[in-house]
């Protein structure tokens, strides 16, 4: 064990060298195809979420809110190359400005995640003790609180808005992540690295930042990247019980919830969004896994 | 203990301790966190009944019709929601304390706790069955990935843990149906059509306890096999390698102690949240489960049942999250409960 | 039935009425022939949700009455074809010259499931038990609204802190049993449809010794205490699963063919369906996704079974915002939304189009009044901007329950008239229980609001959109409407109390009261074998719950 204390305590995370393991981590995550095709799945998502808009201005594809009720469930064809829902909407371009949302809660909500589960799991499992037991209760009750009654009172209280619901689902699910990172950090204390660093006389808050929070990485990632996805059923949830993201704007939950309707009749109207969806899901994972393998520091050697 | 080879001395610990936790014993630290749901309880009692009254709607709006004033008066008086908001708090502190969670809104005069009684038995047992699927195969298949980490088994586990956690539970629910009751029908013979009749332990539970777990399996083989992969790669276990003690004696005395912690951290509220009842899969099988209950009562605001329901939640929340503390020190001695 | 019902189904099951007078077509039954029966008589259905109660005083959902139609009988009941209420516990009855005092003659051999006989005196407890305010029976007001006499005062008493007062009250009813077989009630004042109100579902006996036995919470809900006098008696009861049903071997009227009814409670449309086709039900609802599969399907297509129902929906405008204060927006509004392409293409033929109020199938159904409301988006246009200006700048919070079907028409709706007027409309999907709210509030612009008939008698369609009525928000306030309405109610002239209903008919269309739109009919599927099905405007949770007992399975 002494090696790996030693091996870790090499790297200076405050050290310009830091750039070299960065780069270094930038160089594996390359050299990982199926990373790089996540990753360039998602940076596509993301072109498409920021020009759908223009795409529309340019004719290339329909307007995702005009209805055609006529022609309502339309199986493929050239002008729908993916059909139309029941209002005779085009799918393709439902799917594509879907995107905007689906990612913004996605990635809005981690961050929110992160932010509080993050600090709280981190803070709880290092000092241990009476805090942690005080956090921990602070979970318990948090965890036991009906989300439910929850977003339905803010929703009343404040409008139903992106902002509102963005918020609320963030409030509402850090606590897996803060239970995550509680476990890993009580493990990780009572290794030989972390009694080093504290022996030399390293305070609680460089402790936690600089060895405690890298060596959580792993795990936080692998969360997060499953954390996406999450976030985006949620709003799903939330659209069938009356507190999500307000009609006509289309997002991959509100298409699954009403696709769900058809699944007998034309079960491509559920399975094209969650398809998307798993697609996103999948290339998150990817990236997840990328990541950690590129800068996992004990890879280094 | 192999893992103490490596490990500091004991004594060095104690300094970062609160010295009271040390002494505590096991049966004392049980009793001390039990303890500690009095007052959990109270504030998860005390927000959700401020929250409940905060919500827009009365228990007697309705949809349509509506019921003509004198008839909320009386309906109010006969519930005593006529009465002031910290009268009502009190009186329903009062009446938990004496295990006396009132009368349901919804189902004219039904006890709650009946109520209850009867909803749970049907979420807890597709929920334990599903635990137990997760347990075994989400451990075992993330073990058994990290192991041979790059070959197909790998790729096999990590493509499944990747589409299991991006299918959502209706939608696999779904696809079940129509695979296995509706164009199968006539090979199963209706034997994995839906539970029809009293709900009991037989073949009907398959297909909902497949989609209950489906995901979590997913998301437990990719975190086992991401933890394994880690605590592989760190020294001790690569000292044991080297050493050549027999594999099976590396991954159970070394690599599987060391990876479940993250894991048992994530089965705890896994499990609170299965025995409390997925409301998608209890539609979607027409299970007179909890979960659906609970969603049932937030709609039409009854506020008893939704109390009660709660505080199940939190007691057996608490009680996961004491287990999965407890599962840590028995996992990984140097753990202590403070 | 109250429009609550229509929470599970509205807008969800809108079918087509091809032919005027279907009402009588639609409920065609086959005769059975005993030879041909099948071996097992069960008959497998679907009610949807659970009922809350089954206690003839606090049923209130359609879901409850599907299975108390058939487990208690009331006084009267409803012919299928909706024209009168025909005898049921009561052999006869006979109303005085002044119509003030109904006589009601129970049948000799009514009996209990337990086998006692039914009195009049059972009928008295069971009215006088829903006006007791400590019950709070939800569904009270047919009993206290101007109908029996001594009952106006339940709006003033408390259920507490009048309780001393409330025996001298329920005494003072108008409600008495001379003798066994004999029920008699005063009114207040006369109405003629008061043989509705006696052929609802909370008319029917309650007996006193048994609730007094388990309890008035309690009687109800398990099957042994859980005594009838329907055609039908509960054999069990399972939590959101199931309620079976078996024969009264007491009841008067013989012995059905059917000896079995389980009615499942399944929410999920399509899982029902599913099981439809696996043959483990016999009718369902067709979800409406499906409704082309179906039409289209060589065997499903012979299954269908249209009925209409007498429920109606339309633009509920807050007449006490702009710019719906002003009448000619409101027509505007109105003349905006094609209903065809509502009915046809969202609605997949399963609704009629409509801009009148009374739904076919009642007296008072006058589709040719509806001319002022028929869509004309060009001049809803002009119309609109001759009122109030440019459309452009007008902006409308448009408030939906968050029901996916409610959501879909929704979404027409908003688009029709941004589309057709260039109004900028706020689509606000929330919680049930929070529109509710704001609709009681004011707290809206518009919102699609209906109504389900209680009983199909004119006076509970006109009686909503009197001033001060609870049950539309909108705020519609017409003087001459509401003198129109209060006459005919008592009018016991037939002639003259439709000429009334037709003016005030007249008034409240020209007055765009609300923007109608459409009227829902069911679409379901039904086995070949069930025979002898006989279908209502009024049926419940499924076509044909009124008259089980007229159901036969054929071999199959």
């Amino acid at each position: 064990m002494a090696a790996a204390t030693v091996s870790l305590e090499q790297i200076d995370w405050e050290n310009p060298e830091q750039i070299g393991l960065w780069q270094d981590a930038w160089q594996r995550f390359r050299r990982n195809p199926i990373a790089v095709g996540g990753l360039i799945f998602v940076c596509l998502l993301v072109l498409d979420a920021l020009l759908a808009p223009l795409l529309v201005t340019l004719h290339l594809i329909a307007d995702p809110l005009k209805q055609n009720v006529a022609n309502s469930y339309a199986s493929f064809s050239l002008q729908h190359l993916l059909g139309t829902d029941y209002l005779g909407r085009d799918l393709l371009s439902r799917v594509m400005f879907g995107a905007r949302i689906s990612l913004a809660i996605g990635l809005t909500v981690q961050v929110i995640y992160l932010l509080i589960g993050g600090t709280i799991g981190l803070v709880s499992g290092y000092l241990g003790g009476r805090v942690d037991n005080l956090l921990m209760r602070f979970v318990d009750i948090w965890y036991a609180f009906p989300d439910l009654l929850f977003l339905l009172v803010v929703v009343a209280v404040f409008k139903p808005s992106l902002f509102v619901i963005f918020g609320a689902i963030g409030i509402i699910g850090w606590v897996d992540l803060a239970r995550l990172i509680r476990g890993q950090v009580l493990s990780l204390k009572e290794k030989e690295f972390v009694e080093g660093a504290r022996a030399a006389g390293s305070g609680p808050s460089k402790i936690i930042l600089r060895h405690l929070l890298p060596n959580t990485l792993g795990p936080i990632i692998v969360s997060l990247t499953f954390g996406i996805p999450r976030a985006i059923f949620l709003e799903a949830t939330l659209s069938y019980l009356g507190v999500g993201i307000p009609p006509p704007t289309p997002s991959w939950g509100i298409m699954i919830q009403d696709g769900y309707q058809a699944i007998f009749a034309y079960p491509h109207q559920v399975l094209v969004p969650a398809l998307a969806l798993a697609i996103t899901m999948l290339s998150f994972s990817f990236i997840g896994d990328g990541l950690r393998d590129a800068i996992d520091p004990r890879m280094r050697r | 203990m192999a893992v103490a080879q490596g490990a500091p001395p004991r004594g060095a610990l104690i300094s970062f301790k609160i010295p009271r936790g040390r002494g505590a014993s096991l049966g004392l630290y049980i009793v001390r966190r039990i303890l500690w749901l009095v007052p959990v309880l109270f504030f998860v009692i005390t927000i959700t009944f401020v929250l409940m009254h905060l919500a827009p709607g009365s228990p007697w709006d309705r949809e349509g019709k509506q019921l003509s004033a004198a008839v909320v008066r009386n309906l109010n008086a006969k519930y005593g929601l006529s009465d002031p908001f910290f009268v009502q708090y009190l009186r329903y502190l009062v009446n938990v304390v004496h295990f006396d969670f009132g009368l349901s809104f919804q189902y004219e005069d039904q006890p709650v706790s009946s109520l209850i009684l009867k909803s749970w038995p049907p979420t807890a047992v597709i929920g334990a069955l599903a635990f137990l699927m997760i347990v075994v195969f989400g451990i075992g298949i993330g073990v058994v990935a990290a192991l041979r980490q790059n070959t197909w088994v790998d790729y096999i586990v990590v493509g499944f843990s990747t589409v299991g956690a991006s299918t959502p539970a209706f939608v696999l629910g779904i696809i079940l149906i129509i695979i296995f009751s509706v164009t199968l029908y006539r090979v199963t013979g209706g034997n994995f059509s839906l539970p029809t009749g009293d709900f009991a332990l037989d073949q009907h539970l398959i297909m909902p306890v497949v989609t209950l777990s489906t995901l979590p399996i997913a998301f437990i083989a990719r975190l086992t096999r991401a933890s394994t992969l880690e605590v592989l790669r760190q020294d001790f276990v690569r000292t044991a390698w080297a050493k050549g003690l027999r594999e099976r004696l590396v991954v159970t005395k070394h690599v599987l102690k060391n990876s479940l912690i993250p894991v048992v951290s994530a089965l705890g509220p896994t499990f609170a949240v299965l025995i409390t009842g997925s409301v998608i899969v209890e539609s979607v099988f027409n299970i007179p489960g909890i979960g659906r209950a609970f969603v049932i009562a937030v709609g039409s605001r009854d506020y008893p049942m939704i109390l009660a329901t709660t505080i199940l939640f939190s007691v057996v929340v608490a009680l996961a999250n004491l287990v999965v503390d407890l599962l840590y020190t028995a996992i990984d001695p140097r753990v202590r409960l403070g | 039935m109250d429009d609550s019902v229509a929470r599970f189904r509205w807008l969800r099951v809108p079918a087509l009425v091809t032919v005027v007078g279907l009402l009588v077509a639609a409920c065609g039954t086959s005769s059975p022939t005993t030879s041909n029966l099948a071996k097992d008589q069960t008959l497998r259905v679907n009610i949807v949700t659970e009922p809350n109660s089954l206690d003839p005083g606090q049923e209130q959902y359609s879901y409850e009455g599907a299975v108390g139609a058939s487990i208690s009988e009331a006084l009267l009941k409803i012919k299928p074809d909706l024209s009168d209420a025909a005898p049921a516990t009561a052999a006869s009855y006979s109303v005085s010259s002044d119509g003030l005092t109904w006589t009601f003659k129970i049948r000799s051999n009514a009996k209990w499931s337990d086998g006692k006989p039914v009195t009049g005196a059972d009928f008295v407890y069971a009215w006088q038990r829903i006006l007791d305010p400590r019950l709070a029976a939800p569904y009270a007001d047919p009993f206290f609204d101007g109908t029996i006499a001594g009952a106006a005062d339940y709006g003033s008493l408390d259920a507490v802190k009048d309780a001393a007062k409330i025996p001298a009250f329920l005494s003072g009813l108008g409600l008495s049993a001379p003798d066994a077989s004999t029920f008699v009630v005063k009114l207040q004042a006369p109405s003629p449809f008061f043989k509705w109100i006696a052929s609802l579902w909370m008319s029917a006996p309650v007996r006193k010794d048994v609730v007094d036995q388990y309890g008035s919470d309690k009687w109800s809900t398990s099957p042994t205490s859980l005594i009838t006098n329907g055609q039908y008696k509960v054999s069990e009861l399972v939590s959101k699963d199931h309620i079976t049903l078996v024969p009264n071997t007491n009841y008067w009227g013989g012995q059905p063919t059917v000896t079995k009814i389980i009615n499942y409670e399944i929410s999920d449309d399509n899982q029902a369906y599913a099981k439809y086709l696996n043959g483990e039900l016999d009718e369902v609802n067709v979800p409406l996704a499906n409704t082309d599969l179906v039409k289209n399907d060589p065997k499903l297509k012979n299954e269908i079974k249209f009925v209409p129902q007498l429920t109606l929906f339309w633009m509920d405008f807050n007449t006490r915002k702009a710019p719906f204060d002003n009448k000619q927006a409101r027509l505007a509004f109105s003349k905006a939304v094609d209903r065809n392409a509502l009915t046809t293409n969202v609605l997949k033929g399963r609704s009629q189009p409509a801009t009148f109020f009374i739904p076919k199938g009642m007296n008072g159904y006058r589709p040719d009044l509806g001319k002022s409301q028929d869509f004309d988006p060009a001049a809803a246009k002009t119309m609109l901007t001759q009122a109030v200006g440019d459309p452009s700048k007008i902006t409308i919070d448009f408030l939906i329950r968050n029901i996916t079907a409610n959501k879909q028409i929704g979404e027409f709706i908003a688009d029709q008239l941004q589309t057709n007027l260039g109004v900028k409309v706020n689509q606000v999907v929330i919680d049930s229980k929070t529109v509710t709210t704001r609709l009681r509030a004011h707290n809206y612009s518009l919102y699609v609001g209906g109504w389900g008939a209680d009983y199909p008698d004119d006076q509970d369609w006109f009686d909503i959109w009197m001033t001060g009525s609870g049950n539309v928000f909108g705020g519609y306030s017409n003087p001459a409407y509401d003198a129109l309405v209060k006459k005919a109610d008592t009018e016991s002239d037939a002639k003259k109390r439709q000429d009334d209903y037709d003016q005030a008919q007249k008034l409240l269309i020209d007055d765009a009261g609300g923007g109608f739109l459409y009227q829902r009919n069911y679409m379901f599927l039904v086995k070949p074998y069930v025979q002898g099905l006989t279908t209502t405007a009024q049926d419940f949770e499924d076509v044909g719950d009124w008259f089980w007992g007229k159901v036969s399975i054929a071999q199959h």
